[in-house]
This record gives structure tokens, C-alpha cells and sequence, in this order.
């Protein structure tokens, strides 16, 4: 058998699986999605560091693991067992994804805003079909992939939100996807669909993690819609066990003056990669991307960010940085397109990366493709390690060396995080970094 | 409470230091001047254990111990301060967060308990206004943006904070005017007691009206040549190194 040949089937043998996992009357009004994605993994190319968007993502130890979809819905994890929140219960409104699957009983949504749905895509679709279907699988034309497919093909729940016009959802939203396998290693693969009406307004936080140091393979997609006028704040903290492998699409269409603010921070995961596509359906609309990652021991992180610029005036941010110890080996690739009426478009790329060993490894691509002739944009990337003069200083003031490195690499990480407007978010991810450098005094 | 003896040093093996000899008392000032090249900033920096210099011969005996036996950190632990010439920025850090992990590492290191977050902020407050170091600097990173004489004013207010028994100025009053190199004196003049002492080095001799030192020594090629009382930096102002030199050469 070839390469090819196996690897697809090791996506046939998880369809179908996963097929008598699920339900057969499940969520009919997938069925035709779900048939679609099934019949384009037998056509799409298999991924392999031949193509240029997979030229450093090695996926030789995901295709040797076996993964299975859970067949009941997890039910026994208690509130007590995930022990830290961004926000208290009360200041926030809080859902719980177990293995993809929610959990309406570590969730509390009460009293939403009129009209505001936060909740499960499995129990939108399941009483009202005609409002996500309209949503679902819009955005992702554009990227379609095996693994994007391969969601689709067992399409089964994940976060839906619907703001309607001109309503500002009034605490943030935290959602956390904790993933466990217990027998067998898990495939979890939510499918979230958020979508902000006209003049709408959200504060979103998802945090992808583990119950201890579980194997398994997250598989999950985001499609959000912003609306003329509408703002979302979305904070995207993946912090899982070392094990796990971690595989996010998010894909982002921005209507007319929309603003997008989106923060990512990635210091989990054995392997861990990111997929960003942002498209600008209207003019005068922001996005602005910010990110975060720390890379140690065996570690494989990777970004992709894809940004379309098609209409006039619109303004992009992506401003990434990375630190990269141990044998961690990092990637960054960034793409903006300008296309040929998207004139007066204001577009920034930064990626700046700390190297702190000498077996620390990044893959930086920053990118500008520009068919428009009246434009400001620049790209701009750095690959550095901690300066001797900035340690000395510390030293010098009485600090111990590896106290000095840890502050520095604080610091490099603070120029993210001070583009962080919530200060509880802030804080939760100033002392998640702090606590992972803590124990790191040999490597860092 | 310093003994320097015969002190040879390189950088990348090109002799900088030829033989110095120097010894400070506690209460005392001692200026080093001499023209650029001489060797005094590579003095300042040996004693606070910057890297890339190589000691080749001679001692520094600080408070009875071989001072170059120990690490950076462990100096000042010691009580040893360095104002640096150009203090770096640090992106990112804090300089309230900075300044408490400085002051309760050298009190942890000498066995004090930490100072609380109240008591902390109550001395920076108290020692920043000493320096003129307005209150949003204190919020800012360490040294970002900072002029050249912001810098050097929050290089002497780490020192008002860590009370050096030993500090050593580097060129402090280099771009500074008038009004900075007041507001830096009075600073450093605030620590002046029998119990610590300084050397100030420093190419001019203006920053000395402000603090009047005790001993003015020359340093030329890596040694110095010459050591007298506050007049002998007055006497260099007027009429330059030459005649030094030549004297020494003599």
C-alpha cells in the first residue's frame, strides 16, 4: 500500500466508526453535509510536507494512531474537575465541550439577553434547523481540506452563538473544550458556528484543554460571521497536555465596518497547529490578530494565518510572537492578499520569535501578496535570542540568571499581552506563562 | 573595604589594564578620571563581573573576599552597584515589577524577609521623588522610551533603593545638562554616610562640584598615573591630560 492509499483509509476507518458511534437519526439535517465531506476525502489530495502549506507539519505519528469517536456523551466529569476559570460564574456565561460533545450540566446560560442564543449547535439544529443551517458551512468553502472534511463527515455538535442586530451580549462568554480519552485515544471534533448580526457585540473566550496528560486528536472548526457594524473580542487560549494533537480551522467573514479582535495563545500540545482565514465581505472593517506561543521539550506549534483582503479600506493587524526552547520546533506562516480593488488597504504583519537553545528550532513565512496599487502594508519578521546586555542588567540588580530569562521571556510575551483589553483574560494568561517558565529554570 | 593589586585585563587579548592599584576605604569618594581609552569603564565593569574581560593578573579584595571569585548577582548580593553608562531597555518588564524583584533578591540573599507590596511602593515613592522620577516612569517598562536622563535618573534610584555599600558610577553625568546632573548629585550624595563608598567615574569634571570626592585619581593606559584631592580635578578641567601623561612618562 501506498503512503496515499493508507492514510485515506485511516480517514475511512474513523468515518466510519464514527458513523455507528453517532446516532443514525442524529441531526438529519446533516446528513447531506456530512455526505458531501465523505465523498470529497476520497477526491481531496492527502496532506504531506510535499505541499506548501504542510511543508513543516509532520503528520506520520497522527496517521500510526488509531483515534476513535466516543460513542455516549461524557456525562461524568463534574464541575469540580476543571479548576480554573477565566471568570467566576456569575460575571460570565459559561459552556462546557467534552471531547467535542457539550455538557449541559457543567454550562449555565440563564438569562441571556433577548434573542441572544448561546448554547449547543447539536440542540439548535435539533428544534430549529432553518437559523444555524443558514450559517453552517458558509465560510468554509475556501479551505477545504481532509481535515476540514473530515469534521464535516461527523458533524455532530460544537458551540453556536447568534447575536441578533444591534444587541451587545452583556458578560463574556468563556467556553472551554476539555478533551479526555480514557480506553482509547479520542477524536474530538466540534464544529462552532458564531455569528454576530448587525451592530452586534460579543466577548468571547475559548479555552481548549485536558484532563491530565490524555492522547488524543482535536479536530475542530470555527466558522464565525460578523455583521456591518458588529465587534467580537475573541480570546483562544489552547493550554493541553503534551500529549495531544491539536488541529483548529477558524474562519472569519467581516461585513461592512465590522471590528475583530483576536487573541491566540498556544503553549500546549505535542502538536499544534492553527489555520486562520479571515475575508472581508464589506469595506471599512478592522481584524486584528494577535498571538502568543511557547514551544518546549518535543513540542511542534504552528500558525497559519490567511488574510483576504478583496474589498477597498479595510484595515489588518497580525502581530505574532513565539518562544522557542528545549527541542521545540515552531512555525509561522502569514499570509496577506490584496487583491486588485481592495485599494487603501492598511495591512501589518509582525512575527517576532525568541530562540532560547541552540536545539530550538522556527519556520518563519511572512507574506505579502499585493495586486492593488494604492496600499500600506508591511511585513516584518525576527528571530532572536535573549540579549547578554539585558541579563547582565538583571544580574547586576541582584536577580539570579534564571530569573533574568524567565522575566525577559515575560517580558517579549507582555508585548502581546498588553494588546490584551481584559484584565481578567490578561492575568489568566500572564500567570499561565508564568507558571510554565517556572518550571522550566534548566531549559529556558 | 576595596583592595585593588596590580590589576591586568584584557578584551579579545588586547591589554586594557596595565597594573592598577587602588584602594578604597568605607566613607570615602575616590573619582577616576582620565581620557577615553584609559581603561575606566573597563574598570567599573570588572568590578561588577560583566563578561568578556579577562583578568590576567593582580586581585580585587572586596570586604575581605576575592571579589572576582564571585558571580554577578552575588556582588550585588555583596552590596557591590554598578550605574551603568547606558542602561538597556527592557521590553515588556515592568519597572515597579523589576525594582521589587531587585530589592527582595538581594533581601532574600542576605537572609531579610520581602518587603510587602505597601512597604515597597511606600520607599520606591520615597526615593523616586529624592531622584525626580515621575510616577508614570514607575508604571512604564524598564528604561523604554526613557531619555537619556530618565535613565540615568532610575539607574541612581535603583541604587537609593539597594544602598550599596560599594557603588560605582559609570560615566553618569555623560548627557546629562545642568538640571539632570543636580537632580542625579543630590541623589547620590543622599547615600553618602561613613558606612558606604563610591568611585565616581567620570570624564569631566562638572559632575564633581556636585559630588565633591575625596580622592581624584588618573587613569592612563590602563594605570593610574596620578591621585591627589578635589583640586587636581580642577587642575585637569584647566588645563587638560597632557601634562599629566607627560609627567607620568617622564
Amino acid at each position: 500500500m501506498t503512503a496515499q492509499v493508507s492514510q485515506r483509509q485511516w480517514f475511512n476507518d474513523i468515518i466510519e466508526q464514527g458513523q455507528q458511534a453517532m446516532h443514525s437519526a442524529d441531526l438529519p439535517c446533516l446528513n447531506e453535509t456530512r455526505k458531501h465531506a465523505r465523498q470529497a476525502i476520497q477526491q481531496l489530495a492527502i496532506p504531506s510536507r510535499k505541499q506548501e502549506a504542510w511543508r513543516y507539519s509532520d503528520l506520520d505519528k497522527l496517521f500510526k494512531q488509531t483515534y476513535r469517536v466516543q460513542d455516549e456523551p461524557f456525562t461524568a466529569l463534574e464541575k469540580g474537575d476543571i479548576d480554573s476559570w477565566v471568570y467566576s460564574e456569575e460575571e460570565s456565561y459559561r459552556l462546557v465541550f467534552v471531547n467535542g460533545d457539550s455538557v449541559p450540566h457543567l454550562s449555565n446560560i440563564h438569562n441571556l439577553p433577548d434573542g441572544v442564543i448561546i448554547g449547543s449547535l447539536r440542540a439548535v439544529l435539533s428544534t430549529d434547523m432553518t437559523l444555524a443551517a443558514k450559517w453552517l458551512g458558509q465560510n468554509v468553502w475556501q479551505q477545504q481540506d481532509v481535515f476540514s472534511e473530515l469534521n464535516h463527515a461527523l458533524a455532530n455538535d460544537g458551540l453556536f452563538i447568534h447575536v441578533p442586530e444591534n444587541v451587545r451580549v452583556d458578560k463574556p462568554i468563556e467556553v472551554a473544550y476539555v478533551n479526555l480519552s480514557l480506553e482509547q485515544n479520542v477524536l474530538a471534533q466540534p464544529h462552532s458556528l458564531v455569528v454576530l448580526e448587525t451592530g452586534a457585540q460579543a466577548k468571547l473566550v475559548e479555552r481548549f484543554i485536558s484532563t491530565g496528560d490524555s492522547e488524543y486528536f482535536f479536530n475542530g472548526v470555527t466558522e464565525l460571521s460578523l455583521g456591518s457594524n458588529a465587534t467580537l473580542q475573541h480570546y483562544r487560549l489552547q493550554d493541553e497536555s503534551m500529549n495531544a494533537r491539536h488541529l483548529s480551522r477558524l474562519v472569519l467573514q467581516q461585513d461592512t465596518a465590522s471590528e475583530y479582535h483576536g487573541v491566540n495563545l498556544a503553549t500546549g500540545g505535542a502538536w499544534s497547529r492553527t489555520d486562520i482565514y479571515t475575508r472581508f465581505a464589506g469595506q471599512h472593517a478592522s481584524c486584528h490578530l494577535d498571538g502568543l506561543y511557547t514551544v518546549g521539550a518535543q513540542q511542534y506549534s504552528d500558525f497559519h494565518l490567511d488574510v483576504q483582503h478583496s474589498v477597498p479600506n479595510c484595515r489588518s493587524r497580525e502581530n505574532f510572537r513565539g518562544i522557542i526552547y528545549g527541542k521545540g520546533r515552531a512555525v509561522f506562516d502569514g499570509r496577506i492578499l490584496v487583491e486588485k480593488d481592495a485599494q487603501k488597504t492598511d495591512a501589518q504583519l509582525s512575527n517576532k520569535n525568541l530562540l532560547l537553545t541552540s536545539d530550538a528550532e522556527v519556520d518563519t513565512k511572512p507574506q505579502l501578496e499585493i495586486y492593488a496599487d494604492d496600499v500600506k502594508c508591511s511585513h516584518g519578521t525576527t528571530v532572536g535570542k535573549i540579549d547578554p546586555n539585558q541579563i547582565f542588567y538583571l544580574r547586576s540588580r541582584g536577580i539570579a540568571e534564571h530569573e533574568a530569562r524567565k522575566m525577559l521571556c515575560l517580558g517579549f510575551a507582555e508585548e502581546i499581552l498588553a494588546q490584551v483589553d481584559d484584565a481578567d483574560v490578561h492575568d489568566f494568561i500572564q500567570a499561565q506563562v508564568a507558571a510554565l517558565f517556572s518550571g522550566q529554570e534548566g531549559v529556558l | 573595604m576595596l583592595t585593588i593589586t596590580d590589576l591586568h585585563a584584557t578584551v579579545d587579548g588586547k591589554p586594557i589594564l596595565n597594573g592598577l592599584n587602588l584602594q578604597v576605604n568605607a566613607g570615602e569618594v575616590h573619582a577616576i578620571m582620565g581620557p577615553n581609552g584609559s581603561g575606566k569603564s573597563t574598570l567599573a565593569h570588572i568590578l561588577s563581573g560583566r563578561e568578556g574581560y579577562q583578568v590576567t593578573q593582580g586581585s580585587v579584595v572586596y570586604k575581605d573576599a576575592d571579589l572576582l571569585a564571585l558571580d554577578i548577582e552575588a556582588r550585588a548580593h555583596q552590596g557591590v552597584f554598578l550605574a551603568m553608562q547606558y542602561p538597556v531597555e527592557l521590553p515588556g518588564v515592568n519597572n515597579m515589577t523589576f525594582l521589587r524583584e531587585s530589592v527582595n533578591s538581594v533581601r532574600r540573599a542576605r537572609g531579610e524577609d520581602e518587603l510587602d507590596a505597601v512597604s515597597f511602593i511606600q520607599r520606591v515613592r520615597e526615593k523616586a521623588e529624592l531622584v525626580e522620577l515621575p510616577d508614570k516612569l514607575l508604571k512604564r517598562n524598564v528604561n523604554s522610551g526613557f531619555s537619556g536622563g530618565e535613565k540615568k535618573r532610575n539607574e541612581i534610584l535603583q541604587m537609593a533603593l539597594l544602598e550599596p555599600t560599594l557603588a560605582i558610577l559609570d560615566e553618569t553625568d555623560s548627557g546629562l545638562d545642568i538640571d539632570a546632573m543636580r537632580v542625579v548629585a543630590n541623589g547620590v550624595n543622599a547615600l553618602r554616610s561613613p558606612e558606604h563608598a563610591m568611585i565616581v567615574v567620570t570624564h569631566y569634571q562638572r559632575l564633581l562640584d556636585y559630588v565633591v570626592p575625596d580622592f581624584v585619581h588618573v587613569l592612563a593606559n590602563g594605570r593610574i598615573i596620578r591621585s591627589g584631592d578635589k583640586s587636581l580635578a580642577h587642575e585637569l578641567e584647566e588645563k587638560g591630560y597632557g601634562w599629566v601623561i607627560e609627567e607620568a612618562a617622564a
